[in-house]
């Protein structure tokens, strides 16, 4: 091909590019996500309301204008238990800023009588829930464990962490970004 | 099958994916490293000292962005965290550091870019697989019949789009005859892989929007593939660019 063919080419390549990439900007104006509940980033975090094991009731969407860690997990799973030192020291800093976590336990997949010495053996003080009937791990397709998921003020994921443990500086840079 | 991969490769095993096409890749890069005057040992020093570059800085990138998270516990720098990680700033030091390694060397730039071409490739492929693994860079919801359901909606499947384009574009690269002139292969592979970014990134509903409404990656392929025309003319045009044992 020669030197003038390429540039025609090349001239209308991005013509065409230019125009497809206007087109697209016209025909999508707002979020895509927005509106719909997912496990993912950028989508609404599905809500599920669930009881401590003193029969105290949380529900997520009730929690609106907080920065919420939803934290599933189970006793049986080491990287669970390892991060959750570091969840509490985070949860106690941050607190008085709007700071919430929600630890799951995935109750249907684990010893129910576990959950309590595993609370007290570890100080925690924030909410731990039982889902004893999978309803959260099918609400968030549950994969791996432990699985975590920010949600910002506005009940929106900001970041879904899975894996773990979670080291205080993976907590804290996750938890600046969602406090109100 | 999909449900089957995606349960197998679940995050954070999808990086699994990423590491066996980037293996796959210098293999490949291996066989194909003699036709542009550069060594095996050479490429593999090379992607040893990258691939160090690139998780140290990476991280340590990361570390100086959010200062004030790693100030108070120091001991997360050597976290088993890979979300702890900016990959910006992994790319920009891997590259930093394939250029020193290339200029002791004495390993011409252009000549190195067109023999690691394939390792690009094949890592593009095993991006797309990870993203399948993950659910990440998923689509707009679709009425088409090829949809597939994620996210509690029929979308795109803009993960397969994205492995099947880059699988062809790997084919394309590998066997396409090299070309004589130094860099061209290269830019070669960068528009090709832009000029399908440009167009897929229209059905992903990940989009970062910019400047009123346009996606980020339509306008950052848009200029990647302006930049590859113009340097395929500059490289084209210099007369003592022809590459060492080129087949044609």
């Amino acid at each position: 091909m020669q030197r003038n063919q390429r540039i025609i080419l090349y001239i209308l390549l991005l013509i065409a590019g230019a125009a497809w990439t206007i087109l697209i900007a016209e025909s999508t104006s707002v979020a895509a996500t927005q509106g719909i509940s997912a496990p993912q980033a950028g989508f609404t975090a599905p809500d599920f309301s669930l009881k401590t094991p003193n029969g105290e009731t949380y529900t997520l969407s009730e929690l609106k204008g907080h920065a919420v860690l939803v934290n599933l997990w189970a006793t049986w799973c080491p990287p669970c238990r390892a991060e959750m030192p570091a969840i509490e020291r985070m949860y106690q800093e941050y607190k008085d800023r709007g700071f919430i976590v929600l630890a799951v336990n995935m109750t249907s997949q684990d010893d129910a009588f576990e959950v309590v010495p595993f609370i007290e053996q570890h100080a925690i003080t924030f909410p731990v829930l039982l889902d004893e009937t999978n309803t959260v791990a099918t609400l968030y397709q549950l994969r791996s464990l432990p699985s975590s998921y920010f949600i910002d003020r506005n009940g929106i994921i900001s970041e879904v962490v899975i894996g773990g443990p979670m080291s205080e500086a993976l907590l804290r840079t996750n938890i600046e970004r969602i406090i109100p | 099958m999909l449900t089957s991969f995606q349960d197998i490769f679940a995050p954070p095993r999808h990086l699994i994916l990423l590491v066996i096409a980037a293996w796959a890749g210098l293999l490949l890069t291996e066989r194909r490293a003699q036709r542009h005057g550069i060594e095996t040992e050479q490429i593999n020093g090379l992607a040893f000292y990258s691939i160090i570059g690139f998780v140290i800085g990476g991280r340590i990138l990361f570390a100086i962005q959010n200062f004030s998270a790693f100030n108070k516990s120091p001991a997360s720098l050597l976290a088993v965290n890979p979300d702890l990680f900016d990959l910006t700033g992994g790319l920009a030091t891997a590259v930093m550091i394939g250029l020193i390694y290339g200029q002791r060397n004495q390993l011409p730039v252009w000549s190195l870019l067109d023999a690691f071409t394939p390792f690009f490739a094949a890592l593009m492929i095993g991006v797309g697989f990870s993203h399948l693994a993950s659910g990440t860079a998923f689509g707009m919801p679709t009425e088409l019949p090829w949809g597939m359901e994620l996210w509690n909606a029929r979308r795109h499947p803009t993960q397969i789009y994205e492995i099947i384009a880059s699988a062809s574009t790997f084919a394309l690269v590998w066997i396409r005859r090299p070309s004589p002139y130094r860099g061209v292969d290269f830019l070669f592979f960068t528009a090709i892989t832009a000029g399908w970014h440009l167009f897929l990134s229209a059905f992903r509903a990940d989009s970062t929007l910019v400047l009123n409404g346009f996606h980020r990656e339509q306008v950052l392929a848009l200029f990647t593939l302006a930049a590859c025309f113009v340097l395929i003319e500059w490289r084209l045009t210099l007369p003592d660019t022809p590459q060492k044992n080129s087949l044609i």
